[in-house]
């Protein structure tokens, strides 16, 4: 193959950006084929989701900032007026470096050490009476916190501070990539919504009325109870039950750039309906597009934290619902063990709402920041 | 030439307005039907996709017990159905439904639609308590905060407004048993059904519950009242209703919250759906109250679907029909509403 014939395949399918994606998309179909028929276990379910938002995150989100670093530039100086922006940006930052390189640095949180169970956090102490099997008697012991457990242990001696990172992580999964499928989905459902019209925009928004009818928590556990509990099975539902909101934002955006002078243009000039949606109507909503993903991220955050609180979460690993799960089951023994991953919690989705709202305010025009 | 006068002139759009208004709700009315039928469908087609069938828990009890479990399996299949075609699985599922047969929990040995009808009570106490105290906290709040822009309070309100929107709800219910239950003892740490419904006591028990279902709807009609507040408070009527000189009280009171009153209703409903169903699930469970979401709760770790289905398909139907009820009174109150 000549430098021309790859030319030509690249403007055959529109670009170097589609055709790399294409070809990941191809080779992890090819993998997950392999993986079906021969059982052969090369990646797992929520690998491929690394594997695919990564992508999509490179070549569509870092790539274009990367490009157009003037109006990044532009927005950066709106949004760095808002204090509270800021400082959830700073939590938020502080949160990806806990879930990335915490692990390395504390222990297995899984690991149960009955001997060093109920300790409380460095500085407080805790009276308990526990049975000492040599008098065989019960005497009061106090134990104090140690600096090997700085935030304490559970009622089974897993170490709190290695539960929490644990947490952020999946968390942190959870939330990204939930939210990236959600916000995805909706996208597509309603720019197709709104430009195509007609019937399909009926049926598409009929069925998105009969998805918003389930209360959402409710649809979850529903859609839990059924398939099971598995962290990238959560993730898919909560992408694939979380869009109805997304998609009716953007269909009545969309709706309002259809009739647009730059879409007629794009028409005239013969471009197909995929390159119209993909070219004009998506670049147009994009800010609209960040700002309901910042501010959605919370809330599948809080679903699948609520989800494993009732214990309908992935068993196999540690998320802050479970660890809040057992705390509630020893609140009056060891407090801390609820206190500590709800004080997470609550951070995470402030610093969110906080970013998102400074987002929301830097892209509209009108607003004066 | 005919004239027509101005009486009559108005008396005919009323009556375009009102033939228009019965076409509306008959419509939506019409509508409402298709999106129940849309609910019923994704659940049945949820439940057939699923990996597990509803039989399988009964098998594994009945293997363990050494009978036959492929002669059951074939009794069970022959019992529900199970081994006609799809299509007539799905009439039978709809027909059923209709006829208020919302099937039989295995778990409780009982229909659910008695389990329903016992327990939907409990449920019903706590929302409609906790909406209330919301609604009208928030209400207050939200408009005394816009009259009184960037004073102490102002500040204050919209500070925690933020706090209360981003805890979540089941951490809160758990901090106030941690608080008030365990280290204060001034509630007991279980729910007594015992009590009768309009009783003091009653009441004391649903107070942390009511908080914890209620902070993040109050949050929220806080944030929203007082901004829509501030916008009417700069509408050229209330500057009107200044100048014919009229007492503060009555521009507030009359002016600026009939204006803001009626989107806050509709959100307020609407929150009903997406915030308040799921809420009131997490707090049953926290609070051990016997509500729709704890037998939920209940029947999803005894692997009973009857009930998870019935549960999720009839908070969908209420969603439904609040929905429903909202658009009609809305478009009833709000004579701006377009006729088209």
């Amino acid at each position: 193959m000549n430098r021309v014939q790859i030319k030509r395949i690249v403007r055959k399918v529109g670009g170097v950006r589609k055709l790399l994606l294409l070809v990941l998309a191809a080779s992890l179909a090819v993998t997950l084929l392999v993986d079906i028929v021969a059982v052969a276990r090369i990646l797992d379910l929520l690998t491929y989701l690394y594997i695919i938002l990564g992508a999509v995150a490179v070549l569509y989100g870092i790539y274009p900032l990367y490009t157009s670093r003037r109006l990044v530039g532009y927005y950066w100086v709106r949004v760095k007026k808002n204090r509270l922006a800021l400082w959830g940006m700073a939590f938020i930052v502080f949160l990806v470096l806990l879930a990335l390189i915490g692990p390395f640095f504390t222990v297995d949180p899984t690991a149960a050490n009955f001997e060093e169970k109920n300790r409380p956090p460095l500085g407080f102490s805790l009276e308990e009476s526990v049975y000492d099997a040599g008098t065989r008697q019960f005497v009061t012991r106090v134990s104090t916190g140690t600096k090997e457990h700085f935030l304490g242990t559970d009622n089974k001696g897993r170490d709190l501070l290695a539960m929490i990172v644990s947490g952020a992580r999946v968390s942190l999964q959870v939330g990204l990539f939930a939210t990236g499928i959600a916000v995805a989905l909706g996208t597509l459902i309603g720019t197709l919504s709104a430009y195509l019209g007609g019937r399909v925009d009926n049926a598409l928004m009929r069925f998105t009325d009969v998805m918003m009818t389930f209360p959402f928590f409710l649809l979850l556990v529903f859609v839990v109870f059924i398939f099971g509990p598995n962290l990238a099975f959560i993730v898919l539902v909560i992408g694939l039950t979380g869009w109805t909101g997304t998609a009716r934002l953007i269909r009545s955006e969309a709706l309002s750039l259809r009739t647009r002078e730059f879409v007629m243009a794009a028409r005239a000039l013969g471009a197909s309906d995929s390159r119209i949606i993909l070219a004009h109507l998506v670049p147009n909503v994009i800010s609209l597009i960040i700002v309901i993903a910042t501010l959605s991220i919370p809330g599948v955050i809080l679903a699948e934290a609520a989800l494993s609180f009732i214990g309908l979460g992935d068993p196999s690993v540690t998320s802050w619902g479970m660890v809040l799960r057992a705390g509630q089951q020893s609140l009056d023994t060891a407090w801390w063990v609820a206190v500590a991953p709800g004080i997470m919690l609550f951070f995470t989705v402030l610093a969110f709402n906080f970013v998102g709202d400074g987002l929301r305010d830097a892209f509209d025009p009108r607003s004066a920041v | 030439m005919l004239k027509m006068s101005e009486g009559h002139f108005q008396q005919s759009l009323i009556a375009m307005r009102q033939s228009w208004l019965r076409d509306y709700i008959l419509r939506r009315l019409l509508y409402a039907v298709l999106i129940a039928w849309g609910v019923l469908t994704v659940t049945f087609i949820l439940v057939r996709v699923g990996p597990t069938s509803p039989a399988d828990k009964y098998l594994a009890n009945v293997a363990a017990r050494g009978q036959d479990v492929a002669q059951v399996t074939a009794a069970i299949e022959a019992r529900y159905g199970l081994d006609r075609p799809i299509y007539e699985q799905y009439f039978s599922y709809v027909g059923s439904l209709l006829r208020g047969d919302w099937g039989w929990s295995l778990s409780t040995s009982m229909p659910v639609m008695k389990l329903l009808k016992t327990h939907w009570i409990y449920s019903f106490q706590l929302i409609l308590l906790s909406s209330v105290f919301a609604a009208l906290l928030g209400i207050l709040i939200g408009i005394y905060s816009a009259v009184k822009q960037y004073s102490k309070t102002d500040y204050i309100a919209t500070f925690l407004s933020f706090i209360g929107i981003s805890i979540p709800n089941f951490w809160l219910g758990v901090m106030l048993i941690l608080l008030f239950s365990v280290q204060f003892g001034l509630f007991k740490t279980y729910y007594d059904t015992g009590l009768p419904l309009f009783s003091l006591a009653n009441l004391k028990q649903l107070v942390l519950p009511v908080i914890t279902l209620g902070t993040g709807m109050l949050a929220g009609y806080v944030r929203y009242t007082r901004s829509a507040v501030l916008d009417n408070l700069r509408k050229e009527f209330v500057r009107t209703a200044r100048a014919k000189g009229l007492p503060e009280r009555t521009v507030i009171g009359k002016h600026v919250f009939r204006n803001a009153i009626l989107p806050l209703i509709t959100i307020i409903m609407f929150d009903l759906g997406s915030i308040v169903f799921g809420g009131a699930y997490l707090t049953e469970i926290i609070f051990g109250i016997p509500g729709l979401g704890r037998i939920s709760f209940n029947a999803v770790f005894a692997d009973d679907y009857a009930i998870v289905v019935a549960v999720t398909l009839i908070s969908a139907f209420l969603v439904l029909i609040i929905n429903l009820v909202t658009d009609i009174t809305y478009t009833y109150l709000d004579p701006r509403v377009r006729y088209d």
